[in-house]
Parts: C-alpha cells; sequence; structure tokens
C-alpha cells in the first residue's frame, strides 16, 4: 500500500473535461466519442455548451515543476480550477498521491486543503481586513492552530519570502510586489506537497516580475515542491519549468521540456510561440551534436560538455579565433573584432 | 419611406388617440370605464387578507406586546438618563468616528434638540428608531445572506425587494393596525419593513463583488462554508454592508416620521402634524428642524462607518467621558426636566407671528403665484385646454372652433416636423398636444394602454410592450381608473418640471466647480430629510392643494434628477474627450456631440429615480390634500379599510413599476447601444 503510493506520480489527470452549460454531464455522455476528441467537442459546441477544457491528462511527478502555457481562452485557468477543485470537473479523474479527488467528500477536500495544498492567485486574493501576518496564518487558522503557533510560522514565510517587517501591514499599503509575496507566504504557511500557482506573476511590472522568477526558483531549488504554475507568457515557461504544456481551445496539444518544445513544436500553433525565443539559449550541445566513437579529435580544443547552451559553447569556440581589423570608409584600420563579441552582442545575456 | 420603430409606435398611438376623440362624443365608455365592467378586487382583497389577517391575529398581537416591552423599556430609559449623557455619548461617537467634523455635528444637532424643547417626543421617535433598527439590519443581513447563498431563489428575493421598496408605505400601514393593534408597535414594525430591504440588498452586492481570489483563497485555505462566509467573505464586504446600514438607519427614521400619523406614540413627527395642522408654523419649523436635525447626524455619522477610518485620540475621547459624566451628575441633581430647557420657546412665538405677517403682507403675491402655475400649468394638464380655459382666467371661452383651430395647426407643425426628416418628432408632438388639449385625467383608457404598450414596444419588443397592457388592464378593472389618472397627472407635472429643471442643473453643475460646490449640499440635504418635512414649508405658504402637493414632489424628486445628470456628464472617459479635441470640437460640440449621447444611460437611471421618488412622496403628499390614489390610500387609513388600502396601494404600485421598467428599458437599450 504505502509502497504504491509513493510510485504513484504526486499528480495525474485523467481525461479531464470542464464543460460550461445545462446539464453538461448528461450531454456529455450522450454525445461522447470514444478517442474521438475534437468530434466530441465539436458536437458540444453545436449543442451550444462550452467544452473549455476537453479531455486533459498528464502527469507531475514528485517535486517537479509542470507548466501549463496557453493564451487567454484556452481553458487553463480552468484546467487548474479543476485540479484543485474550485469547480467540479464534469469528466475524468485528479489523483492527488494516488487518491482521486473528484469523488472525496468535501469534508476530506478540506482536510487535504488544510494540509496537502497551496495556491497562488493572479490578483493575490488578499484578504483586505486583515494584516500580513493574519493573511498568512489564515490557513494555520483554519487548522485550529493557537494564536502564537500561527504568528510563529507566519514570521518564517514571510522572512522566507523576504518581507520580514511588513507583517502588520494591510493589504492596501503594499505594492503589487509585496502583496504576491504575500500571497505565496500564506500559500506556503501550511507546508503543502502540492502548490499551485495561477499566474502569479502575471499582474506584476516587468521587473518585478523577474525578479520575483529568480526568487520563486531559490525557494523551489530548497523546498521541492510538486508544481502545477500556470502562465500566458513563453518565456517564463521556458525559464521556470521542468516540463511545459501547452493549451490551445481547451485542448492539451504538447508536453514535453523546453528543448522540446523549442525544437520540436508538434504543430505552427507552438512554433509561433518558439519563434521569437533565442534557441541558441534554451538548446543544449548534447542535442544537436553528431554522435561518434570513443576516436579522440587531436587539438587544442575548448572544453564543450553535452549540457551546455549553443550561446555558451559558441562563445567558447568562437574565443579561439583571432581577432579580425575592421576599416572606416577610407579603408584605414579603425578597431577589431573578435567573434566571440559577435556572440555576446546577439546572444544578450551571456555569462 | 420606411418608418423607424418609434415612429411606427408614436403613428400608431396616434391613430388610436385620434379614434378616441371621434368616438368620445358619442360613447361615454371610451372616456370614463363603465362601473358595470369592473370586478370588486378591492371588496376581494379587503374579504381574503382580512381573514387571513383573523387568523394571524392572535399571534401578532402576542409579538405586539413583547415589542411593546421592549420599546417601553428603551424609551425609558432614554428619557430617564440625564440629557448630558446622551448628548456627551454622541459626541464622543461623533468624535470616535470621524474626529472634530463630526464631533462637532453631534453637539450641535443633540444640542439644538435639547434646547428645541422637544427633547421627551424626540426620545420616543429615537427608541423607536432604537428598536426598529437592529431588527431591519438582522433581517436584511439574514435576507442578503440567504439569497447570496442560494441562487435559485435570488430573482425572486430581488423581486420582492423592489415591490416592499415601491409599495407606498401608507399602504401596509392599515393591515399592520389589524395585526398589532392601535400603538407604536405597528410604527416599529412598519420602519422594520421598510428598513430592511436596502440592508438585504447591500448586503447581497456586496457579497457578490468580493473578489473570485479572495473567495477562493479562503476556499483553498480549507475554510468550512461558514468559515469562509463569516472570517472572509462577509468582512471583505464591510465598506458596502456598512452603505446597507447606513440606508438602514435613514430608511427606518424616514418611516418612523411617517408612521406617526396614525397617532398617539406622543413622538416628533406627530408633534409637526399637529402643529402643522393647527397652523403653528412656528413650532412646526422648530419641531420639523429637530427632525432634520437627528436625519442629519444619524446619515453623517453612519456613512462615516463605511468609508476608511483613521483613529482619533482617544485620549480626547477620554476627557469628553469625563465631562459628560460630571455635566450628567450635576444635571440630575439640578435640572432633572429636560422638557424645560424651552430656550427656543419665545423664538418660536416670534416666528409664528412673523410667518403670519409674510402672510398676511404676501399673500396676494404668493396667491398670484399659484394661480398663475394652476391656470395656465397644472390645470390645462390635469382637465385639459378645453375646459380649463375659462374667461375668468383665461379670458375667453374654449369653443369647439378653438379646438378645430388648434388641431389644424398642431397637425400643421407636426407635418412640418415630418416634411423636415423628424417624422417621429412630428408625430409625437402631435399626440402631447392632443393629451394637452383633453387633459390627462381625462385621457380614453384605450389611448393610454396603447400608448404605454407603444412606449415599452419601442426599446423592449412585446415582451416590454405586454406588460403595461396587461397591469393597467388589472387598474382598469379594480374601478381605480379615474383616481389613477388623477395620480398619473400630478406626478407626471412633478416628474416633467424635475426632468427639465434638475436637468438643467445638473449641466450647470457639470459645466461649473463652482455651482456644483452650491448643488451638492443642497443635493445631499433634499436627500437626507425625511419626506414628511417637506410638507412644512409648502403648506405654510401656499395652504393645501394641488400646487402644494406639486411642489412638495418636485423639491424630493428633483436630487436624483440633478445627481445622476451631472455624474453622466462628468464621467465621459478623457480619452474620447481628447479624441473629441484633437478632431477639432470646441466645447459646445464636445458637449453636444460627446458628452450628453455617453451620459444619456445616467440621465435616464436619474429620471428613472426621479419617477420613483415622485411616487413615494405622492402617499405623503396626500396629507396636504390631494384627489388621488395617496388620498384613498390615506382615507383607508382613517377608515380602517385593508381592501380599499392594498387595492389603491397595489394601483400606485402598478403605476410606479410599470414607469419604472418603461425608462429601464430606454436606459438599457442605449447602454447596448454605447457598449457600456
Amino acid at each position: 500500500m504505502s509502497e504504491a503510493k509513493s510510485a504513484a506520480p504526486a499528480i495525474a489527470v485523467e481525461g479531464l473535461w470542464q464543460v460550461f452549460g445545462s446539464n453538461a454531464r448528461a450531454v456529455l455522455n450522450e454525445v461522447r466519442v470514444a478517442g474521438g476528441m475534437r468530434e466530441t467537442a465539436s458536437k458540444l459546441i453545436d449543442k451550444g455548451l462550452i467544452p473549455a477544457v476537453r479531455e486533459a491528462s498528464f502527469e507531475v511527478a514528485s517535486g517537479e515543476l509542470f507548466v501549463i502555457m496557453g493564451l487567454s481562452g484556452s481553458g487553463k485557468s480552468t484546467l487548474i480550477r479543476c485540479i484543485s477543485r474550485l469547480i467540479d470537473p464534469t469528466s475524468g479523474a485528479v489523483r492527488i498521491d494516488g487518491e482521486d479527488i473528484l469523488t472525496a467528500k468535501d469534508a476530506r477536500m478540506i482536510e487535504l486543503r488544510r494540509h496537502k495544498l497551496g495556491m497562488v492567485f493572479q490578483h493575490f486574493g488578499l484578504f483586505p481586513h486583515m494584516t500580513v501576518s493574519d493573511n498568512v496564518g489564515f490557513p494555520l487558522k483554519m487548522q485550529g492552530a493557537g494564536k502564537a503557533e500561527r504568528r510563529k510560522r507566519a514570521l518564517e514565510v514571510i522572512n522566507l519570502v523576504g518581507l520580514e517587517g511588513r507583517e502588520d501591514a494591510y493589504p492596501r499599503e503594499l505594492s503589487g510586489g509585496q502583496r504576491q509575496r504575500v500571497g505565496i507566504a500564506r500559500s506556503l504557511a501550511v507546508n503543502p506537497d502540492i502548490w499551485f500557482l495561477d499566474e502569479p506573476f502575471s499582474a506584476l511590472d516587468p521587473l518585478i516580475r523577474r525578479q520575483l522568477q529568480d526568487e520563486f526558483l531559490n525557494i523551489q531549488a530548497t523546498l521541492k515542491k510538486s508544481i502545477v504554475f500556470i502562465t500566458h507568457d513563453i518565456a517564463e515557461a521556458l525559464k521556470l519549468a521542468d516540463r511545459i504544456a501547452i493549451m490551445r481551445d481547451g485542448e492539451i496539444v504538447q508536453i514535453g521540456t523546453p528543448t522540446q518544445i523549442v525544437l520540436n513544436p508538434v504543430d505552427d500553433y507552438v512554433r509561433e510561440f518558439a519563434r521569437d525565443i533565442p534557441k541558441g539559449r534554451h538548446m543544449t550541445l548534447g542535442e544537436v551534436m553528431e554522435p561518434m566513437g570513443e576516436a579522440a579529435l587531436a587539438g587544442d580544443w575548448p572544453e564543450l560538455r553535452t549540457g551546455m547552451s549553443l550561446e555558451d559553447a559558441l562563445t567558447r569556440c568562437a574565443a579561439s579565433f583571432e581577432a579580425v581589423p575592421v576599416h572606416d570608409g577610407d579603408g584605414k584600420v579603425v578597431g577589431m573584432v573578435r567573434p566571440e563579441n559577435f556572440v555576446k552582442a546577439l546572444g544578450g545575456e551571456t555569462s | 419611406m420606411t418608418l423607424t420603430r418609434g415612429s411606427l409606435a408614436a403613428l400608431v398611438t396616434l391613430i388610436i388617440g385620434a379614434i378616441c376623440l371621434m368616438l368620445e362624443p358619442s360613447f361615454d365608455w371610451v372616456v370614463k370605464w363603465p362601473a358595470a365592467w369592473t370586478l370588486p378586487i378591492t371588496q376581494w382583497l379587503g374579504d381574503g387578507v382580512g381573514t387571513v389577517l383573523q387568523v394571524l391575529k392572535p399571534g401578532t398581537r402576542l409579538i405586539a406586546a413583547g415589542l411593546q416591552t421592549v420599546l417601553d423599556v428603551a424609551g425609558a430609559a432614554l428619557a430617564g438618563m440625564p440629557w448630558p449623557l446622551l448628548l456627551g455619548g454622541t459626541t464622543a461617537l461623533g468624535w470616535y468616528l470621524g474626529g472634530l467634523r463630526l464631533a462637532a455635528l453631534g453637539f450641535l444637532g443633540l444640542g439644538y434638540v435639547l434646547i428645541s424643547g422637544y427633547w421627551i417626543e424626540s426620545m420616543a421617535t429615537l427608541s423607536l428608531v432604537l428598536v426598529s433598527v437592529p431588527m431591519a439590519a438582522l433581517a436584511g443581513l439574514a435576507i442578503g445572506i440567504l439569497a447570496y447563498e442560494v441562487p435559485r431563489i435570488k430573482n425572486g428575493v430581488q423581486a420582492v425587494l423592489d415591490i416592499m421598496q415601491t409599495i407606498p408605505t401608507f399602504a401596509y400601514l392599515t393591515p399592520l393596525l389589524v395585526l398589532f393593534s392601535f400603538g407604536p408597535v405597528v410604527g416599529l414594525i412598519a420602519s422594520a419593513i421598510y428598513a430592511a430591504p436596502p440592508m438585504a440588498r447591500n448586503v447581497l452586492l456586496g457579497l457578490e463583488r468580493v473578489d473570485s481570489d479572495i473567495r477562493e483563497a479562503a476556499i483553498m485555505s480549507g475554510g468550512k462554508r461558514w468559515q469562509q462566509l463569516f472570517l472572509v467573505e462577509l468582512p471583505a464586504a464591510t465598506s458596502q454592508v456598512m452603505v446597507g446600514v447606513n440606508q438602514c438607519i435613514m430608511a427606518a427614521l424616514s418611516m418612523v416620521i411617517i408612521a406617526a400619523v396614525i397617532g398617539g406614540f406622543g413622538d416628533i413627527g406627530w408633534e409637526v402634524l399637529l402643529t402643522m395642522r393647527k397652523a403653528w408654523f412656528g413650532p412646526a419649523l422648530i419641531a420639523g428642524t429637530v427632525i432634520v436635525m437627528f436625519a442629519v447626524v444619524m446619515d453623517r455619522m453612519s456613512f462615516a462607518l463605511s468609508q476608511p477610518r483613521r483613529s482619533h485620540s482617544s485620549r480626547v475621547l477620554m476627557v469628553i467621558g469625563l465631562l459628560t459624566l460630571i455635566s450628567a451628575a450635576v444635571v440630575a441633581l439640578a435640572y432633572p426636566d429636560p422638557s424645560r430647557i424651552s430656550l427656543l420657546g419665545g423664538i418660536s412665538d416670534a416666528m409664528n407671528s412673523a410667518l403670519t405677517d409674510v402672510n398676511v403682507s404676501y399673500g396676494a403675491s404668493l396667491d398670484s403665484v399659484k394661480n398663475t402655475a394652476m391656470f395656465y400649468g397644472l390645470l390645462p394638464m390635469k382637465i385639459g385646454l378645453d375646459n380649463a380655459v375659462l374667461p375668468f382666467t383665461w379670458g375667453f371661452e374654449w369653443t369647439s372652433s378653438h379646438t378645430v383651430w388648434y388641431f389644424a395647426t398642431v397637425i400643421g407643425i407636426g407635418a412640418l416636423l415630418a416634411w423636415r426628416g423628424h417624422v417621429t418628432g412630428g408625430l409625437v408632438a402631435v399626440i402631447v398636444a392632443g393629451m394637452l388639449e383633453t387633459g390627462i385625467a381625462e385621457l380614453p383608457w384605450p389611448f393610454v394602454l396603447v400608448g404605454a404598450a407603444a412606449i415599452g414596444w419601442v426599446p423592449g419588443g412585446w415582451k416590454l410592450a405586454r406588460l403595461p397592457l396587461i397591469w393597467l388592464t388589472v387598474i382598469l378593472l379594480s374601478g381605480l381608473w379615474d383616481k389613477s389618472l388623477q395620480s398619473l397627472y400630478l406626478s407626471g407635472a412633478a416628474i416633467l418640471a424635475c426632468g427639465l429643471l434638475g436637468g438643467l442643473l445638473g449641466l450647470w453643475g457639470a459645466l461649473s466647480v463652482n455651482a456644483w460646490r452650491v448643488l451638492q449640499p443642497i443635493c445631499d440635504m433634499l436627500q437626507t430629510i425625511p419626506l414628511f418635512v417637506f410638507l412644512i414649508p409648502v403648506i405654510m405658504f401656499f395652504q393645501i392643494g394641488d400646487f402644494s402637493a406639486f411642489l412638495a414632489i418636485c423639491m424630493y424628486a428633483i436630487a436624483p434628477m440633478i445627481r445622476y445628470t451631472r455624474h453622466g456628464l462628468t464621467t465621459t472617459p478623457d480619452e474620447m474627450i481628447e479624441a473629441a479635441v484633437s478632431s477639432g470640437a470646441n466645447t459646445r460640440q464636445i458637449l453636444t456631440e460627446v458628452r450628453i449621447p455617453y451620459a444619456v444611460p445616467s440621465i435616464l437611471l436619474g429620471l428613472n429615480q426621479t419617477i420613483l421618488y415622485a411616487f413615494a412622496m405622492l402617499v405623503i403628499a396626500a396629507l396636504v390634500g390631494t384627489t388621488e390614489l395617496g388620498q384613498l390610500i390615506y382615507q383607508s387609513l382613517t377608515k380602517n379599510d385593508v381592501g380599499l388600502g392594498l387595492a389603491s396601494g397595489g394601483a400606485m404600485l402598478i403605476l410606479a413599476l410599470v414607469a419604472d421598467r418603461l425608462v429601464q428599458g430606454f436606459a438599457e437599450e442605449r447602454r447596448k447601444a454605447l457598449g457600456l
């Protein structure tokens, strides 16, 4: 029993449908075509229903950071609300550590939320009438924890997100970035295993956003939660994800590592997303090299490793070339350029 | 030529009107709905409701006895406590809620009540408010939460709230009299019934407006449903709930004052009514001002609850408390009877004689103002030019040849308008002129039915056309048609005046910041004062009659028109104005081409509010002697006739709701057209 549980993925979603409209469940059962997701969806639309999530299936391994990426209206927010059971899916299964939560009783859901699940919201969802530390301590209050204990644990997580000193402020006194830090702290207060983040950084300025992304990665490096992270920003997805699911019109069109998404987009839709991404930063040398036996190539080569990004590798290769002179309009030499300067300039921020 | 929806509706109305005019001389029933065609609805209502009331009576009498005890205790406590306690307590509360400004308001307001000599009567009123507000607020809270938690019943609950707020307040006093017997408890229950809906509405609104992220965060924190509701959603909705408390308190006060017409609880409303009947305008004004003081203090203090609060020094609070206690002790020993602190007694007499002097010396000019308005405005609207134009007022007698010339001219103007491209305008001009010739109170019923349906059909199709048809037919069948038309005339005249004057004032307030600085406090005041008080000045100068009723209605109903017009005109998005400026529009063009069209939905909403206000005031205005439905309702109260009260209250409710839906229909259509 305990072995079967530990072998189960942290989150498993199977054949999940969320259909909006009257009598959705009955209609879905009636028109469902086995294996024909698109056909089923078009029949539902014909009947005036809205299939917001269409037969979504994926698994999130323990400690994995799984990003769901899609444009607005693609169904990604609906999907995360199905997995956290903020809304009841029309059909399918969601298992958390092997336990089907769609059939779980309300009392069991409250139990799970008090101990195992944490969620961060796009517009923060802070309680306006509570201080920062009361907001963070709220899930503990629901557990029945005492005042002193709540305060102690709240201060711990408030420090973790870098808000020490603001614990007695009210949400209205905080900036957007600070508010979301509170939201993150609150979702971590009960030390959940599963962490849902619904576009947590979308409402923030670009600079603050990057800062919070970096801190989020640091937190995750130490805490190792199993994460479902929603975003509409492909750059954010590629930066954060272990694996990415791309959604369009309620359908998951591709699941893969950032490299797979960039290198092998399944269709033009995904390719469009990947187009503006500097590929050299997301592809590694191992993925483009030609295999070879044990034979050694003679010479004094820069040290390349399979895990290096193409940008890094190119910089190192280019470093072994001589500098080239640059002339002005009259043919006079005015400067010189090393090939590695090109790579650095074009690649943007390489180390 | 193709007709627009509007011109088609106007054409049909015009044809029906013309046919009615032609049939009128030979067929009496076109104008007067024959008594033989009515159903004894009043009788049925009286018998049916009467039976139900008799069944409920033993239970409700028990409740009445219980409430009476609560009321007695509250009254004895308030009247028995040394007056500095209340004065100091109010000042301290004012300081706590809003610092120096509200503390001063509380002190001056209650101070005025004290020196007015009406302290004891005021405490009777205050004890009614103190008991009815918690009842109404709790009931409203429960209803609001219930409607929020059970979405299935939400629409039904909202419809009932609409009706509870629109049905004339006097109409349910009669059944309450039967249930709870004569006494202050009736006023208490009536004010609780009247004050609960605004509370319920605001609670529901506040809960619905809680950010979905906040709601979901409460769920994800593992809260049970009651924890989500009481620890997160209600607190997050606090400021809207407090708006509800504010409206609840004001409604309760207003109704407590109105319920004084039943008489017999020695409160301040009764004092005003009594002095007014005796034409003692000095005391009436002073007592009326006491009501206004109560209203202003309660309104501003409870409004402060809905605003973000800054904390004010608790040291000052303690000083106020100490002073209060000391003076309470002194006063309790030295001046035990607050009713003898009547510093305004002399002033009251002086005012009385001064007012009498004014009325004597300016009586002629006041009368001529009144007569001009009556003879050249109100009377023609009521009974038509054909009856109102008489030798001793207009200088000549209206004959059938006048009618022919009148219609020939009007049709000519209409045709000219149509020829210039304003087909609907031309048709409407002819219809309005026809109505003026006939008089609203003597309009043929088929014309009113078809006209109302046509107005509804323009924005809302058959669905909105059906509504007035069905409900106006109910009034026809009830036999209350004549009185209803009289109500329509009186409220219509007031609404027309409020619409024009209020619209212009709103425009002025939108164009000039200084103008708004003057208008805003006036509007605030007009909307704070309990309806009843409006009667004092009008009756003082113009005695009883239609003109006084008209003025009282106008005073109360004009505020929303001013407010909404200005609001609509000043909230044009900056981008739209900038786009107009960069297109080269001048100030006048920006106003007529951009701001006014954009403001139309808001202006229509203002008109809608004005209509509802006018109908609410119509019943109160019956106290100054009108001849319409309001008068019937008032009479039913004195005759203890449940059926008559409910039937005429129902007829007024129908008129108000039909007008409300028709205007809402147009507002909705404009909003859709503007994509708002």
